[in-house]
């Protein structure tokens, strides 16, 4: 009898893993920050957790082939954990091992096969979550346990040797100021994109003349690349900066964080108002008509009926405009508006990519913590309608 | 009660609705009746000033509308459309309670009227914690009924509430509509396209084409003494008598004389009833009783063929 594949994902995903296990560098090895660096596979590292991933890798194909889904997808979330487990924990165990047999200025970073690993384990987890339908409860859960287990590990030093824990600790005071500044440039954004996007979308709702006007501007921003659009901006501020004085009490200027939030501004008011806009002219027609024929004044219809019908459609165009300023806003470091941004281009200024990671790891887990939250507001305002 | 002068609306030049005059009495259900495009909905949502008349005046209650805050008035006027129009969002309680809150009640008078209107319209209490895309299509048009119903409005408008109804659900809901309104005597004005509708339904109606008025009085009148070929062939030329055999009661044309019939019918009900009976039977005589079972008289296929009217 043949075996039959019952997911081809997982399938696909073990067979990508397998390929880097094999093929890639677990670790690269430099004698210091700045020199050529040396591939170390993955069957050089402690026996342990290279064998845990080898196995894992093995029973994730075994489980490609188990017919039963929600058997297969909690065994695939298990031994995913696992593959997640021996990558985090062998990386940071080898780079101990050979820091203790060499000079303090070597370095021990991650190579292709830790991230590919590591990618194939949280991508079966996703797959298997979907697969099973897990309730949004535990999948908060889930994200929690793991959140909670990689902390424990990095408090127990596990990953102290590893360049990008180098990286990181040498930069730890500035980076959660930084972080914190990235936030406040995103909340700024939308907050201001917000004040300016609520009277357009009442605007371009009552006057269909001015709504190709106003869709046909914002398009053009939204065209515009963002290093050009902060380039822009930077002249006419200085003037402004220079002529009114209490512009410049306040912090305006030609760089730092004013261009960069109107330009993040800019950038958020098409997915806002887009959605704004059609979340509120789609709510159905006799629902309005009934309402207004019943005597519902205008404030009674857009607080009890309009919003919460057009809620769902709102809060995706308030996902799509947070997770484009998370991104943008990394950007925006290079006209000195800070941000995480800032540890990317000095690491790439530096050609040190351990440096760059400290700041796009971060932005990533930005953009999806934004998306996952924003997720959960969608459906629950869409349990509602 | 309700009273138009010469009203008059234009939507882009091209005229919906144009010097129409109307005079609806208080306890009428009055059905206002048209091809599509006739101008009748626009009449009706001039009614409760969701639409403002280009010219003339609209009386309510007395009262001219354009001196009345839409608002308030449409509180004090039911309304029903086709589309039924529900919150999805609100449970089938809430969109009853819909407009006593809007009115401010408090929760026990909210509550106490939801429990008449349940049992006036006769809805199942469990429906009241649904959500209204649980409902089938007969259901939701019920709850909009009882969510018109609701303040207690002494006049209620309704634009073509039954017609995408299935047939069944349609001739419950419009029998209910009847006795509701035989019961309550409130005003209603309803709007149809549909001739047998408004025939089963109506005290008084109102014949519009292209905008105007083409005819307005009680139903037999209208039936019997159409203004013009627009109303005779709108009522279906052809089977113009046999409408009139389903609005005159057997009581009008009987005779009191007793030659001997077998089987028999209540002096009530229609001809078309009284003519079913014969044919099912194969008899064209049958005996006339009241509610009481007292002997009234006879009536015979001679008497319902002599009371044709020529058209």
């Amino acid at each position: 009898m043949t075996p039959i594949v019952h997911n081809r994902v997982l399938l696909a995903l073990c067979l990508v893993g397998a390929l880097a296990a094999l093929y890639g560098e677990f670790l690269n090895s430099a004698p210091n920050r700045l020199a050529g660096s040396v591939a170390l596979p993955l069957w050089q590292a402690p026996l342990l957790e290279a064998a845990a991933a080898m196995a894992g890798l093995g029973a994730l194909t075994v489980l490609a082939f188990a017919a039963q889904v929600k058997l297969r997808s909690y065994a695939t979330l298990l031994v995913a954990v696992l593959v997640l487990w021996a990558s985090l924990s062998g990386a940071g165990h080898f780079a101990t091992l050979l820091s203790s047999a060499s000079p303090p200025a070597a370095r021990y970073s991650l190579g292709a096969t830790f991230w590919t690993l590591v990618a194939v384990a949280l991508l079966a987890m996703l797959d298997a979550v979907q697969r099973m339908k897990l309730a949004l409860a535990l999948r908060v859960g889930l994200v929690a346990a793991l959140c909670f287990g990689f902390v424990l590990m990095a408090q127990a030093g596990r990953f102290a040797d590893l360049s990008l824990a180098k990286e990181f600790s040498s930069h730890r005071a500035i980076f959660f100021s930084e972080l914190g500044r990235h936030l406040a440039l995103v909340g700024a954004a939308i907050f201001f994109a917000l004040c300016m996007g609520v009277p357009l979308t009442a605007l371009v709702l009552r006057k269909a003349k001015a709504c190709g006007v106003v869709f046909a501007s914002l398009g053009i921003v939204q065209t515009i690349p963002s290093i050009a659009l902060f380039g822009v901006l930077i002249a006419p501020l200085s003037a402004l900066s220079r002529d009114l004085p209490f512009l410049r009490d306040l912090g305006v200027g030609g760089t730092g964080p004013a261009p960069a939030i109107i330009a993040l501004t800019l950038y958020s008011l098409l997915p806002l108002v887009r959605s704004f806009y059609t979340g509120l002219a789609e709510v159905a027609e006799d629902v309005k008509d009934a309402a207004i024929g019943m005597g519902f004044g205008a404030r009674n219809l857009f607080f009890a009926v309009e919003l919460p019908l057009g809620l769902p459609a709102l809060l995706s165009g308030l996902r799509v405009a947070t997770i484009q300023a998370i991104g943008l806003a990394a950007v925006a470091a290079l006209i000195g508006a800070g941000g995480l941004g800032a540890f990317v281009f000095q690491g790439v200024g530096e050609y040190a990519l351990d440096l760059v990671l400290v700041g796009a790891i971060p932005i990533i887990l930005l953009a999806l913590a934004a998306d996952f939250i924003f997720q959960m507001l969608i459906a629950s305002a869409r349990r509602r309608i | 009660m309700i009273e138009l002068h010469s009203v008059s609306k234009h939507f882009d030049g091209a005229a919906a609705v144009e010097n129409f005059s109307l005079r609806i009495e208080a306890g009428a259900l009055f059905v206002l009746i048209g091809p599509s495009g006739s101008g009748k909905s626009t009449v009706l949502r001039m009614i409760n000033a969701m639409i403002e008349a280009d010219q003339g005046k609209i009386e309510l209650r007395g009262q001219d509308i354009r001196s009345l805050d839409p608002v308030q008035l449409r509180r004090g006027v039911g309304y029903v459309i086709q589309s039924v129009g529900l919150f999805p969002h609100w449970t089938i309680r809430e969109n009853i309670a819909a407009v006593p809150r809007l009115l401010g009640w408090s929760d026990a008078k909210v509550s106490a009227r939801i429990d008449e209107i349940v049992e006036l319209l006769q809805i199942e209490s469990s429906l009241l914690q649904r959500f209204p895309r649980q409902l089938s299509g007969g259901q939701q048009q019920r709850i909009g009924v009882a969510r018109a119903l609701a303040a207690d409005p002494d006049i209620i408008l309704m634009d073509e509430p039954f017609a995408a109804l299935d047939p069944l659900s349609r001739a419950i809901l419009q029998e209910e509509l009847r006795s509701l309104h035989a019961r309550s005597g409130k005003t209603i004005v309803f709007v149809t396209h549909d001739m047998d509708e408004a025939l089963r339904l109506a005290t008084n109606m109102a014949v519009m084409n292209k905008g105007r008025l083409v005819q307005s009085g009680a139903r037999e009148e209208i039936l019997l003494h159409p203004a013009n070929d627009f109303v005779r062939d709108f009522f279906g030329r052809e089977a113009m008598q046999l409408r009139l055999l389903d609005i005159v009661p057997v009581r009008a044309r009987m005779k009191r004389r007793w030659v001997g019939a077998i089987e028999t019918i209540a002096a009530g009900a229609s001809l078309k009833q009284a003519l079913n009976l014969m044919l099912a039977r194969r008899c064209a005589r049958l005996r006339v009783e009241d509610e009481s079972g007292a002997r009234l008289g006879e009536i015979d296929i001679a008497d319902i063929v002599a009371g044709g009217h020529e058209s």
